[in-house]
């Protein structure tokens, strides 16, 4: 046992209580009394502090306990929140997040003390209250000692109730034959401790430094697994006195009280013999016949009900925590890669199925095969399910960052942001974070008018930016925008000709879309001066891709003078998929069947030309024609077709128009990768295997559009 | 002394599978080699690399296939009854199927059975001498590598 196993489970929670730190000192700089946020911020650095504590980080520990101490002052009115010391927070809050990186990279959580903000921190009590803080601080002190010795005096010898085996009694008997004492221990842990199995670790650690545990109830197993409410009981043998074993263990922190005494072999055998006795003897009776044998312990419980009362007094305001488990990724991963191969197994079962001819027994077949596709199909969207995160977790953090940038760059701006809820697979939310803050940062940088320039035209002199997910069919829309500036796309093209990305004649006859485009375009910057927030040439080429990579895409919307808007669209799930299966000649290619607006019939001479591209128009929209046999290499269809089937497939507002030779159906098919020999060409987005060992290709209709 | 003779045997020793392209024999290292699969259907991939004949389904996995008459300008593969997919997996970049025209054998060629020139052509590392025939070797990384 060591306590790295628990160093994921201290980083997430870490990070959970820095968001929920940064969002109770954002709340709190507009609502400076607000005794909930304080009480909040209050609990949220206690815990940080435990958490660092158990898991040996001193720094982190000490920063968090100053922070602590002035949200205590805070809480008992003494001083009053304002800006310097919201700043003063947030500065706090960047620190510990650098040892948690730290721990991330190195499990350790480096050698910067910051001095500095602890200093600060300390400043801000003693200025509040001078004397009274050093009073203040060392009264719980004492209280906390008063309380510790009122508990020695209650007996919580629980490890007299604990039977011992044979090889444990030996064990007893062989160290008593040796000379050394042997003592019996209970250990009390404190009720609002985190990571009850570290400290009973660490307290083993340290005990054994002096003597040798001969026996543990509850086992050692079950502490490792923390399966013990807040105490826990061992046999050891030491040359020591006891008083040493207590204070070694009682040296580790979160650790409320120590009990014990030295035991004599023969006493120990005696009682248990007579106890064994009393319950052969009667055992209905046995739950009385247990009270002498510990006759103080009811005293120990009560003190520990009471605190446990008072706990849930003090957690009512607490927010209802959810029910969750937390679950490695990969083992997700593993779920749902059986998951698929159930799926490629139940479609090879369907294509047999349609082979057999029509007896009441193929019927029967046909009849639980079609049981088992709705199964396989369920247990499909629970999988997901499992794997969808809400957002949240990813821009939690923005506001703060809006925040920062503010007062960086000397512009009022404010940051709405709605559908935080809104959820994607998890591999997915880990990712995006980055473009996301990538395109705030834009809009804050350059593309809100700086606040005289927003006054002269006319617009409410914050700037405000907006940030709104939600989903739509099969796709999770982000729309990152704000209402500055807009994109001059006069401006663009004529950079684009400056640097040589277009010629002359290219600029005349490109759309104000594909120039707006161009600003996807690797290393093209439009930000005049280069700050450290944007403006290095590396920018949007990378959201671009790193969104296409987790096979999605942007685009971009602008009106010079009103704002603009990235709108980023990402699939829901990567892995399984609904498509519908085409044929064109001899090869099958499946088509994600969330892109599919619909399927038509349409005769040739429907077909319309606008410049020199063909068009169908369909209810009013004028859709361009893709003949699918053409761009995927095909030779061309000997006799004339006088009717096309037409699938039509939308992206946003875009539409296409996909001419193909055969319907197959649909179907739900496993995504796999095409490898990585093969260069990606874009349009096919990957394969899946068919019920019949066959392979077809997926088209990724995005690019089409 | 007896038991330092075999090791030194061992060590040199290296078994390779001998295949046939157009009519001459090479040989790939056996350590390479993953599985030997029967032709069976490739599915055509539109727009990627010339050589790639395409992707197959290898037991629930996709695997493109590569063939290497075209990546050295040979005529095209005609598949015959005799014709064998090698699947070759390399740590970094996962299973590939070579197409070859036969597989012939399994040889064991020690160090100074094998000639190695430095002027052999861009996918042989060395030239084995198996009794009166003749085997390149392949250099695997560079018959897969998509730049050579």
């Amino acid at each position: 046992m060591d306590v790295s196993q628990y160093l994921e489970i201290f980083i997430d929670e870490t990070s959970e209580h820095l968001q929920n730190l940064s969002d109770c000192i954002m709340g709190l700089e507009n609502d400076p009394e607000n005794m909930d946020t304080i009480n909040e911020i209050f609990r949220a650095a206690h815990s940080l502090k435990g958490m660092a504590g158990t898991m040996g980080f001193k720094r982190m520990q000490h920063l968090t306990h100053d922070m602590e101490n002035v949200f205590q002052e805070v809480r008992s009115d003494k001083i009053k929140v304002n800006s310097p010391m919201i700043d003063l927070l947030f500065k706090c809050l960047d620190a510990i997040e650098g040892y948690l990186n730290n721990v991330k990279e190195s499990s350790d959580e480096g050698t910067e003390d910051n001095e500095i903000l602890i200093k600060e921190l300390n400043n801000f009590i003693a200025m509040a209250n001078g004397e009274a803080a050093a009073s203040a601080e060392e009264a719980p002190a004492a209280e906390e000692k008063k309380e510790e010795e009122k508990k020695d005096s209650g007996d919580g010898r629980k490890y007299l109730e604990f039977e011992l085996s044979d090889t444990e009694k030996g064990k007893i008997k062989e160290a008593e034959d040796a000379g050394q004492h042997v003592y019996g221990v209970t250990v009390y842990i404190q009720k609002e401790c985190l990571l009850k199995a570290a400290r009973a670790f660490l307290v083993f650690k340290a005990v054994e430094e002096v003597g040798q545990i001969l026996a543990y109830n509850p086992s050692s197993q079950d502490i490792e697994d923390e399966k013990f409410e807040y105490d826990f009981s061992f046999y050891i043998a030491a040359e020591e006195s006891f008083e040493k074993i207590r204070d070694v263990a009682k040296a580790v922190s979160e650790i409320e009280n120590v009990v014990g005494e030295e035991v004599k072999y023969e006493a120990l055998i005696a009682k248990q013999e007579k106890e064994e006795a009393e319950a052969a003897a009667a055992p209905e009776t046995k739950p009385e016949t247990q009270a002498p044998a510990a006759p103080a312990a009811p005293a120990a419980p009560a003190p520990a009900a009471q605190k446990a009362d008072a706990g849930k007094k003090t957690t009512v305001a607490k927010p209802v925590t959810s029910r969750t488990v937390r679950v490695d990724i990969e083992k997700l991963d593993t779920l749902m890669n059986q998951v698929s191969e159930l799926i490629i197994a139940k479609n090879s079962l369907v294509s047999l199925s349609s082979v057999e001819s029509g007896d009441s027994q193929s019927q029967a077949i046909h009849d639980q095969i079609e049981y088992l596709e709705r199964v396989t199909t369920d247990l499909h969207e629970s999988v997901m399910k499992v794997r969808m995160v809400p957002i949240e977790s990813v821009v939690a953090k923005f506001p703060r960052m809006i925040r920062d940038l503010s007062r960086k760059l000397d512009k009022k701006m404010e940051l709405f942001m709605t559908g935080e809820d809104t959820e994607l697979d998890r591999t997915v939310v880990d990712q995006i974070g980055d473009p996301l803050q990538h395109l705030l940062r834009n809009s804050a940088d350059h593309g809100l008018e700086d606040n005289e320039t927003r006054i002269a035209r006319g617009k409410s002199e914050v700037g405000s930016i907006f940030l709104n997910a939600f989903q739509e069919g099969n796709n999770v829309i982000i729309q990152v925008g704000d209402d500055g500036n807009g994109i001059d796309v006069d401006a663009v093209r004529n950079k684009a000709v400056e640097r040589g990305v277009i010629t002359e004649e290219q600029a005349e006859t490109m759309s104000q879309k594909e120039i707006v485009n161009l600003l996807f375009m690797p290393s093209f910057s439009m930000a005049k001066k280069i700050t450290d927030i944007s403006g290095r040439g590396v920018g949007l080429d990378v959201v671009k891709s790193n969104i296409e990579a987790l096979g999605g895409d942007v685009e971009v919307k602008t009106a010079l003078g009103e704002g603009t808007t990235f709108t980023v669209r990402l699939p829901l799930t990567l892995a399984i998929i609904q498509a519908l299966m085409v044929e064109i000649r001899d090869e099958k290619y499946a088509i994600a069947l969330g892109s599919i607006s619909n399927i038509e019939d349409i005769p040739v001479e429907d077909i319309k030309y606008v410049e020199a591209k063909e068009v169908i128009h369909l209810r009013g929209k004028v859709i361009p024609l893709i003949r699918l046999d053409d761009l995927l290499d095909f030779e061309p269809m000997e006799e004339k077709q006088e009717r096309l089937t037409v699938v039509i497939v939308q992206k946003g507002e875009n539409m296409a128009g996909l001419v193909v030779d055969g319907l197959m159906g649909q179907q739900e098919i496993v995504i796999k990768s095409l490898g990585k020999y093969i260069n990606n060409n874009k349009i096919i987005s990957g394969a899946t295997i068919l019920g019949d060992g066959e392979v077809a290709l997926i088209l990724d209709v995005n690019v089409l559009m | 002394m007896a038991n330092h003779e075999v090791e030194v045997v061992e060590k040199e020793v290296k078994q390779y599978i001998v295949v046939m392209v157009g009519n001459e024999q090479y040989g790939i290292d056996i350590r390479y080699i993953d599985n030997i699969v029967r032709m069976q259907k490739i599915t055509r991939v539109p727009k990627i690399q010339p050589y790639f004949r395409g992707i197959m389904n290898l037991r629930g996995e996709i695997v493109s296939v590569m063939s290497i008459r075209r990546k050295m300008g040979l005529s095209d593969d005609e598949f015959t009854n005799a014709s064998r997919i090698i699947i070759i997996k390399l740590e970094e970049k996962g299973a590939i199927g070579i197409v070859v025209d036969e597989v012939r054998e399994v040889v064991n060629l020690s160090e100074e059975e094998i000639e190695r020139t430095s002027n052999q052509g861009r996918f042989i590392n060395g030239i084995g001498k198996h009794g009166d025939a003749l085997i390149s070797l392949l250099e695997i990384n560079a018959v897969v590598d998509d730049n050579a």
